[in-house]
């Protein structure tokens, strides 16, 4: 097969990148693979690209940044969508001429935007993957109506856990429409997995409010009196990072509690840990955690929507704990800060329990998921059938009329939504 | 809107042990065994190169190559950049790092070092290539807790290559000749290698005459030694001084602040607040 992904932005970080790339290296074994970056900042991507899938990017903002077209707003890309300031008449053309003459079998999308784009544009012999990183409950009214009508001439979506992949069933009306959960593949490590000695205990992920950092550090405040030879080392940047400073410093905590700046990737630093942690109010995968377990470290989270919950199998790989509460969280971490056999033992299960992630059984699953936007393709669309959906409609309905009863409110009102991501 | 070719400069992993040996693991090489790993002092700006090291890979047992800078080659203080060549006097490749794996180096504040103190580290530079950070030091004061209070700063470190005798002072010297240097007493531990020390701010500011200045800090552990610089190298971090981070205390509308050094040193800075 030929495969195209449409993604963002190759050159940044963040877990739909590295997801996007992990998939792709898989499906390059046998796949003739490329990765559409809508936008390019940068001379190299951040992360390492298999050479056998190529780069393609549309829009490189160090040369087209002031590019007429692109100081006026998207028309195709949905205003509701959260990257939509970064989008452009520019973005609109370049994407659907790439669409237009794409030689692929199917094409992949990677954002909602993007998902809208495949929808609209992409030619009928071509098969259509949209993928949703994010989750549909989360999405603002408004997104969700777009996607509502758009999504159904998508022939597969695939969500990244079961709980989201049930929202898309319940709350949208999508005949002969494909839904299932694909989750994040994260790659065989190459550097041996930790041994638990490391007096470390590792987080990663954007400095944003949802990810809670501050809860974490609080958290670690009864780690730190209790063991002070331990460390906290948190892994990214972002608009918290001063916020978070000043916790340290309040907490007294700057001989425990280090920012560490972004690294990527992030498996030499995963290595040099014995317990990782994360501490989000909702994440929609948890693609930190399972690299984590993949590096042989049990994950203390917060059982936060949705990803936490079908990764971590609590106190046998790592520990799950009410979202928001401090002292659970600290408890948690202790119990392994202070506990060096189960820490190993954990951490050797997370290790086995984490090779469901691999890119192996992802791959066979994305693969067969492919096979059917091509062929559903090759023999025409199925007629939807309508009849057997009938009453699931209906419930979707009420949900359709709600977001747009909500939409119109908001739009009155003019409320600026800021996507959680 | 071309088709970009990501694969150009090579990426380079390589693993650090206890005793600071570094192993580059190397990609196929196309010269057939010809090729030479080469590292070289960044000289200063504007100045010519002078010092390079030359490591010749060998294969090992799982058909890659490797090249091992061992720990008795002396890499002189600063930063060293890693290139390929394909072959005696032919042309350099930068090298782009692959997984660099340091975690032998995490704990290395809890081994003692004779003198003189060798310390490597490879990194990641900040335009995306691989180097080595070095420091070679006669004797290292390791600095490994901070304590502060609303007028003064402890701190609690670590001697390497040296061990504290009687008439031991702790200087901390201020930077570009102004100022007047201030002593205080380290406070020895039982084995003569640890030491703490307190500095009083409002002491430390009365010494300088402008309301700002830099102090760096050194210990001379015997009355006729040379002074030893009090850092913090013996661990993983290469660039240290955006990472740890001390909060800065108001004395005498003076904010005082402990902090890192690009080469990772410890000093005491005064800024006028407001």
């Amino acid at each position: 097969m030929k495969i195209s992904f449409l993604l963002h932005n190759a050159y940044g970080i963040g877990g739909t990148i590295t997801t996007t790339f992990n998939l792709a290296q898989a499906l390059a074994e046998r796949h003739d693979v490329e990765i559409v970056s809508v936008l390019r900042h940068r001379e190299h991507p951040n992360f390492t690209l298999d050479p056998r899938v190529r780069l393609r990017p549309l829009v490189d903002l160090r040369q087209e940044k002031e590019h007429p077209l692109h100081l006026r707003p998207a028309k195709v890309f949905p205003r509701a969508e959260y990257r939509y300031q970064q989008y452009s008449e520019l973005t609109d053309q370049r994407i659907g001429e790439c669409l237009a003459t794409i030689d692929a079998d199917v094409v992949i999308g990677t954002r909602p935007g993007l998902n809208v784009h495949l929808a609209l544009q992409a030619p009928a012999h071509v098969g259509r993957i949209g993928q949703e990183h994010l989750t549909l409950d989360n999405h603002p009214p408004r997104l969700r109506n777009t996607l509502r009508r758009a999504y159904r001439r998508l022939d597969v979506i695939t969500t990244v856990t079961e709980a989201d992949a049930a929202a898309y069933r319940r709350k949208m009306t999508l005949p002969g429409v494909r839904v299932e959960a694909l989750p994040n593949s994260v790659p065989d490590p190459v550097l041996p997995a930790a041994d638990s000695t490391a007096k470390v205990i590792v987080a990663a992920g954007r400095l944003v409010p949802v990810k809670r950092y501050d809860l974490l550090i609080s958290a670690f405040a009864a780690v730190a009196a209790e063991h002070p030879d331990w460390q906290l080392r948190i892994y990214g940047k972002g608009e918290e990072h001063d916020r978070l400073r000043r916790l340290v410093d309040e907490l007294g905590l700057w001989n425990n509690v280090f920012l560490m700046g972004a690294a990527a990737p992030m498996e030499a630093e995963w290595v040099k840990g014995s317990i990782g942690a994360a501490a989000s109010n909702f994440e929609p995968f948890g693609m930190t955690i399972v690299e984590a377990m993949r590096c042989g470290l049990p994950v203390v989270s917060t059982d936060c929507p949705y990803g936490p919950g079908e990764i971590i199998d609590d106190g046998v790989d790592g520990r799950l704990v009410p979202v928001g509460d401090r002292d659970a969280l600290g408890a948690a971490l202790l119990e392994l800060v202070r506990d060096d056999e189960r820490r190993r033992r954990m951490g050797r299960k997370a290790l086995q329990n984490a090779r469901r992630f691999a890119p192996g059984p992802v791959l066979e699953q994305a693969e067969r998921l492919l096979g059917e936007a091509v062929s559903v393709r090759t023999a025409g669309r199925p007629a939807a059938q309508e009849r057997a959906r009938a009453r699931r409609a209906l419930v979707s309905q009420g949900f359709a009329a709600r977001d747009a009863a909500f939409t119109a409110a908001s739009g009155a009102l003019r409320i600026v939504r800021k996507g959680q991501r | 809107m071309s088709t970009e070719q990501h694969g150009a400069p090579p990426r380079v992993g390589c693993v650090v042990d206890a005793d600071g040996r570094i192993t580059f693991d190397l990609p196929p090489d196309p010269a057939e065994g010809r090729q030479q790993v080469l590292l070289r002092l960044r000289p200063k700006k504007g100045q010519p190169e002078q010092t390079l090291h030359l490591l010749d890979p060998e294969p090992a047992d799982d058909g890659y190559r490797r090249a091992v800078l061992g720990p008795r080659t002396v890499l002189a203080e600063g930063r060293w950049d890693v290139y390929l060549l394909d072959g005696p006097g032919s042309e350099r490749q930068r090298l782009r790092p692959g997984p660099r794996d340091t975690r032998a180096l995490v704990d290395g504040h809890l081994r003692d070092r004779q003198s003189p103190l060798a310390v490597r580290i490879p990194y990641a530079t900040k335009d995306g290539y691989l180097a080595v950070r070095a420091w070679l030091r006669p004797a290292h004061a390791e600095a490994h807790t901070v304590d502060l209070t609303d007028r003064s700063m402890t701190v609690g470190a670590r001697l390497h290559g040296a061990s504290l005798q009687e008439g031991a002072v702790v200087r901390l010297r201020p930077r570009g000749g102004s100022g007047t240097e201030h002593t205080v007493e380290p406070r020895p531990a039982d084995d003569g290698r640890g030491l703490s020390f307190t500095v009083d701010y409002a002491e430390l500011a009365a010494g300088t005459g402008a309301a700002s200045g830099v102090w760096d800090v050194f210990v001379q552990p015997a009355a006729q030694a040379s002074a030893i610089r009090v850092g913090r190298l013996l661990d993983d971090v290469a660039d240290r001084k955006e990472v740890f981070v001390y909060p800065g205390v108001t004395v005498g509308g003076v904010v005082m602040s402990p902090y890192y050094t690009v080469d990772n040193d410890l000093s005491v800075k005064a800024e006028k607040s407001g």
